[in-house]
């Protein structure tokens, strides 16, 4: 990772150091955008499915030790390593939707939620059970550290997953705004019944959904690798701290997710800096428990209620 | 003319209801069917399991003589029948032009430009919504979205559309509109089965009718026949000695 | 019966075994992780298996109590029941908290919530070193001694847990009977015909959430004493799901099942040491599975194949009584005052006047979409009104909570039934009988007693002991209705009672209705079905687009030109003839 700052020992808060504050801004942007992307993931499936998936984390997981596997023990090339993983995350979102969505696409949200939560549970420890517990080192692709712009660094992993998320996120509103198949998935997403009568096949759609919602975890999966270790506890971490963003952008909204997992890192690494480095993770958590009670819809998002 | 389609005997329900009970009905080519009755008398549940959405429990559905009772509403919808669902159901976060496009769905290998065509054909049939055709649905009123959905249904080029209860909700102007559209479509040579609870208006554009009540077909008959007929009377305003049994 | 004896028997023999067997203490200390284990899996059964909540945080309120028993004794030296009590009371403190956000959250929302909630516990926990001694954990912790009696010895430790336990076993297991657990069971089943029951769901869910936390400190501590030493790691999320899981298997609507899921997960890795490494995949495949295949568990499986026996027959019945002398006769009952519900601008209700008299039947009608339900439920407290008056007796009740208006005596139904439908029909009417402001005396003997009588009045008395959800629509209608009728209401709302009833069942609830009227019953009702509203209603009030266009007589309504407009559509001038 690239050089700090330190907090300005003289001042605190009164001297404004704009070094600081900028270099915080790009981590934070970084971080958020791993976020942003294991959320969309998340939103994706819940708009297709109305479930909310708790192994969204584990499919950032299974991306970056399929990276590992391929790179390391297989001994590939990065780039044919990344496009097999890629290619192994879509058949795993196949399987996953097959064995754990699927049955249960009739039944209430709560045994689809814990179905989920197995799923996580099975997959971090089928990971531990396959490849141990060490944590995993995976190189940055780049050739080169970083980049300084006066006295800030921008590290070249954190600039590949901003440039990435852009880029993903582009595509994917071109996707969706301007194809036929776009079309036809969002409106599976907005009314499944109608869009069955119209001669959508929804249950192709779906599982389009789950395809990509898992590319789309493996790909956050292997962007943020170098910069975390590779441990079969890195999908959690980061799917708690996603959900709290989605929420707080507001649940089921796509833009929402993507603010408020940027929101949510720069928060984070701002708290982490002037406040308290430990208690960091609980930030997210404060905030969501803030926006839960206060305005549960979010920034963008669904209103809560009931309904008669 | 072969009979397009032909209900025998068919039975569905939801859960431990028996909403329809031996029902049998047809509908020849290039008519306009109207399927009567009071609330909960079945006539949507007829649709449903005409287009698939519900599966029958006995009894037969045929298509041009082929049976369809069972199949999956993808299937159904890609053999030609296009239902326009109660409640219209535009997709609300697209625009009036993309859920029109959409009813093309059930069409293999339609190509862009033929779709471009398609949709300003239902503009030409329905001209009071294009000016609306890059808005969002849920910005559409009632009557509006009605036309939207029923401009979708015939994007599939159906033989048989099947409209549920479209005037419902609309105030009397807009229904008329509405129903001045249905007969148009009938010249256009689509065959048209119309549930409706306002028997007057739907009479009005039928060339024939049932009158369901709880789940069973009571009449049948021409629209002056069926409007003079006191047991259809009955059935919307009661007026009758309750018989037991 | 059999069973019953056979549990208790059980539970004695593992008391004695405990004491008087000499087990090594590795063996011991499973054993004891399993039984404080099943305590607090226990608080999962009340706040998830009966109330239908749900609770990712139940590691933290074991982590609460066991913190509590540990630094207590450590480091306050105090008594280790002292310290029990105040891990628990520390849990249950912070269950009332999650539990108060349930007013405005649920579903996957109130899941959020929790794990937020264990997830700033564990950092707490792992951070706060000051006060918890961080990830190095407490160890030394002593075991308590009680009367002058030490329980230091293991087997002996161990016999006082599974006291505890099988204590809370039979609480769980009576709580299901009383009126809270009903409740409980009304909320997961049905929260809104709860509320409109006289449940009040919102102070049910805190309760069932404050009570499974303190099972969950109840259980920690216990754990501490235990094992002697605790440390943060041992109560994050990851134990919140091993939780989850346990009662799961086991089946999480029973305290029995629940407790068989925590030893069979506590004790199976012991017996397949050898997958030691793949176990825990294993825990979370067999967490998909069960929820695929048995959804109630090991337990609910067996009770599943239990229930269909032919259920005990039932002795005579006192008829129901309806009303009371003490009530007034004659005068207005219920008076609405240009009434109006807007959503946003769609004028649902707009401007509605309603009188309806005492002892008489009215009914309301219109075509789909002119907003009868609509009224129907700003009356029974569903919606509040967007302007307008509703006196109920003489008080203003306008915007008051389902709940409320059902303690005051009004009685609904719902349009697509609303039955809980895990439970018994017996049950359902038993929970209609126990809406506060109805006060039956000989306790819960004469409140079943009631029921009965109400389920002997709508002709349902031999569907008693009978799961509702398998029963035919026709039986469920009635017995909603009964549900209503078990708590004595001074009116009774029907919203189309006749829905989906074939000619033979309507006929029979034309029958029942008349016998309410009979016995003086106030009915407000709608329905479709002009025949059935002919027959039974004195008056009709007719709605279309949100406001009244005729009232009167049924006679004087039906052959009203705008009414006849609204139902079979406008006269055009061609057909005027």
């Amino acid at each position: 990772m690239g050089g700090r700052h330190e907090p300005s020992a003289t001042g605190g808060w009164m001297a404004f150091d704009l070094a600081l504050n900028l270099q915080l801004l790009f981590t934070g942007t970084g971080i958020g955008a791993i976020y942003a992307l294991v959320a969309l993931g998340t939103v994706m499936i819940y708009r297709a499915t109305n479930v909310v998936n708790f192994a969204q984390g584990e499919f950032a997981m299974v991306g970056a030790y399929c990276m590992v596997i391929t790179t390391h023990g297989l001994g590939w090339p990065y780039g044919l390593g990344i496009l097999a993983s890629l290619a192994m995350m879509a058949l795993f979102g196949v399987v996953f939707n097959l064995g754990v969505y699927y049955p249960l696409r009739h039944r209430s949200f709560l045994p689809v939620i814990i179905s989920t939560i197995g799923a996580s549970i099975l997959l971090t420890n089928g990971m531990l059970a396959g490849y141990g517990p060490e944590p995993q080192t995976l190189p940055s692709a780049l050739g080169f550290d970083g980049i300084e712009i006066g006295e800030v660094f921008l590290d070249s992993q954190y600039m590949l997953i901003i440039g990435v998320t852009i880029l993903l996120v582009v595509a994917q509103y071109f996707f969706f705004e301007h194809t036929l198949i776009g079309k036809k998935l969002q409106a599976t997403s907005q009314d499944k019944e109608m869009a069955s009568l119209l001669g959508i096949p929804v249950s192709r759609m779906i599982m389009l959904t789950f395809i990509y919602s898992a590319v789309l975890g493996g790909i956050a999966g292997i962007l943020v690798a170098p910069i975390l270790f590779v441990s079969v506890g890195m999908g959690s971490q980061i799917a708690l701290k996603a959900f709290a963003a989605s929420i707080i952008g507001g649940f089921g909204d796509v833009t929402g997710a993507i603010v408020g997992g940027l929101m949510l890192g720069i928060i984070e690494t701002f708290g982490a800096a002037y406040i308290s480095v430990p208690y960091k993770d609980a930030f997210a958590f404060l905030v969501l428990f803030a926006f839960l009670l206060v305005r549960p819809y979010g920034i963008f998002g669904e209103k809560v209620s009931q309904k008669a | 003319m072969p009979t397009l389609l032909e209900l025998e005997d068919l039975s569905a329900g939801y859960g431990a209801i028996e909403a329809l009970q031996s029902v049998s009905l047809s509908v020849e080519e290039g008519e306009i069917v109207a399927l009567l009755g009071s609330n909960g008398a079945g006539k949507s549940t007829t649709l449903r399991a005409i287009s698939g959405l519900l599966k029958p429990r006995s009894g037969r559905i045929l298509l041009a003589g082929s049976p369809i009772g069972g199949l999956h509403s993808e299937a159904i919808v890609r053999m030609g029948i296009a239902h326009v669902p109660e409640g219209r159901r535009i997709f609300p976060g697209l625009t009036v032009r993309e859920n029109i496009m959409l009813g093309a769905s059930n069409r293999a290998g339609v190509t862009r430009r033929q779709l471009n065509e398609d949709v300003a054909e239902m503009f030409g049939i329905f001209p009071e919504i294009e000016r609306f055709a890059n808005a969002l649905g849920w910005t559409l009123s009632g009557g509006q979205q009605q036309m939207v959905a029923v401009a979708r249904g015939l994007m599939a080029r159906p033989r048989l559309l099947m409209l549920d209860e479209p005037s419902l909700g609309l105030a009397p102007l807009i229904v008329q509109q509405v129903f001045k559209v249905v007969a148009r479509i009938r010249e256009g040579g689509t065959t048209v089965l119309l549930v409706e609870q306002n028997a007057r208006i739907a009479l009005s554009v039928a060339d024939r009718g049932y009158v369901l009540e709880t789940g069973r077909l009571i009449v049948q008959g021409k629209p002056d026949e069926l409007w003079n007929n006191e047991e259809v009377r009955a059935a919307y305003l009661g007026g009758r000695v309750a018989q037991t049994g | 019966m059999i069973a019953r004896l056979g549990l208790a028997a059980l539970a004695i023999l593992s008391l004695l075994l405990a004491l008087g067997v000499g087990l090594n203490p590795y063996e011991l200390n499973i054993l004891v992780q399993a039984a404080t284990y099943a305590i607090a899996v226990l608080g999962l059964v009340i706040v998830l298996g009966l109330t239908g909540q749900i609770s990712l945080a139940q590691a933290g309120f074991f982590g609460l109590g066991a913190y509590g028993v540990a630094l207590g004794t450590t480091i306050y030296h105090l008594p280790f029941l002292v310290s029990l009590v105040a891990g628990m009371v520390i849990a249950a403190l912070m269950g009332a908290a999650l539990g108060a956000s349930t007013l405005r959250l649920g579903g996957h929302y109130l899941a959020m919530v929790t794990i937020s909630f264990q997830q700033i516990l564990t950092l707490v926990l792992t951070n706060w070193i000051s006060v918890t001694r961080g990830p190095d954990g407490i160890r030394d912790i002593p075991r308590p001694i009680l009367f002058g009696v030490s329980f230091a010895e293991s087997g002996r430790y161990l016999a006082f847990c599974l006291v505890l336990l099988y204590l809370a076993i039979y609480a769980i297991w009576r709580l299901k009977q009383t009126r809270l657990g009903l409740g409980m069971q009304a909320v997961r089943d049905n929260e809104l015909a709860a509320e409109v029951v006289g449940v009040n769901t919102y102070v049910t869910k805190v309760i069932a959430f404050i009570l499974s936390a303190a099972l969950g400190g109840l259980g920690g501590g216990l754990f501490a004493g235990g094992f002697g030493f605790i440390s943060p790691d041992q109560f994050s999320f990851a134990e919140s799901v091993v939780f989850m899981t346990m009662a799961l298997l086991g089946g999480v609507q029973s305290p029995f099942g629940a407790a068989l899921g925590t030893f069979i997960l506590i004790l199976m890795p012991e017996w397949l040491r050898f997958l030691k490494v793949f176990y825990l995949a294993i825990y979370g495949l067999a967490v998909i599975l069960i929820v695929r295949f048995m959804p109630n568990g090991i337990w609910g499986y067996v009770e599943g194949l239990r229930r269909r026996q032919a259920p005990a027959p039932i002795g005579p019945v006192e008829p129901l009584e309806l009303l009371s002398s003490r009530d007034v006769k004659g005068g207005t009952l219920l008076e609405v005052q240009d009434l109006a519900k807007h959503f946003g601008g769609l004028k649902a209700v707009d401007g509605v006047d309603l009188s309806i008299e005492r002892g008489t039947c009215q009914a309301l009608i219109g075509p789909n979409g002119s907003g009868k339900t609509t009224l129907l439920n700003v009356l029974s407290g569903i919606y509040k009104p967007t302007r307008g008056a509703i006196r109920y007796k003489g008080e203003n009740v306008a915007g008051m909570s389902p709940h409320m208006l059902a303690a005051r005596g009004v009685g609904r139904t719902f349009q697509n039934i609303r039955l809980f439908g895990s439970l018994t029909a017996l049950e359902n009417v038993v929970i209609g009988a126990l809406r506060p402001g109805h006060d039956v005396p000989g306790g819960m003997a004469g409140v079943r007693a009631r029921a009965l009588a109400a389920l002997d009045f709508v002709g349902m008395l031999d569907q008693a002991e009978l799961i509702v959800s398998g029963l035919p629509y026709g039986y469920q209608r009635r017995i909603e209705i009964a549900r209503a009728l078990a708590g004595n209401p001074g009116l009774l709302l029907l919203d189309e009672p006749g829905a989906g009833l074939n000619l033979t069942e309507k006929q029979g609830l034309v029958e029942l209705l008349r016998r309410l009227k009979g016995h003086g019953m106030t009915i407000f009702l709608i329905d479709h079905d002009m025949n059935l509203v002919e027959q039974v209603a004195e008056c009709i009030t007719v709605l279309n687009f949100g406001r009244k266009i005729a009232e009167g007589t049924p006679r004087e309504v039906l052959r009203h030109p705008e009414v006849r407009k609204a139902y079979l559509g406008e006269e055009t001038d061609a057909d005027a003839a």
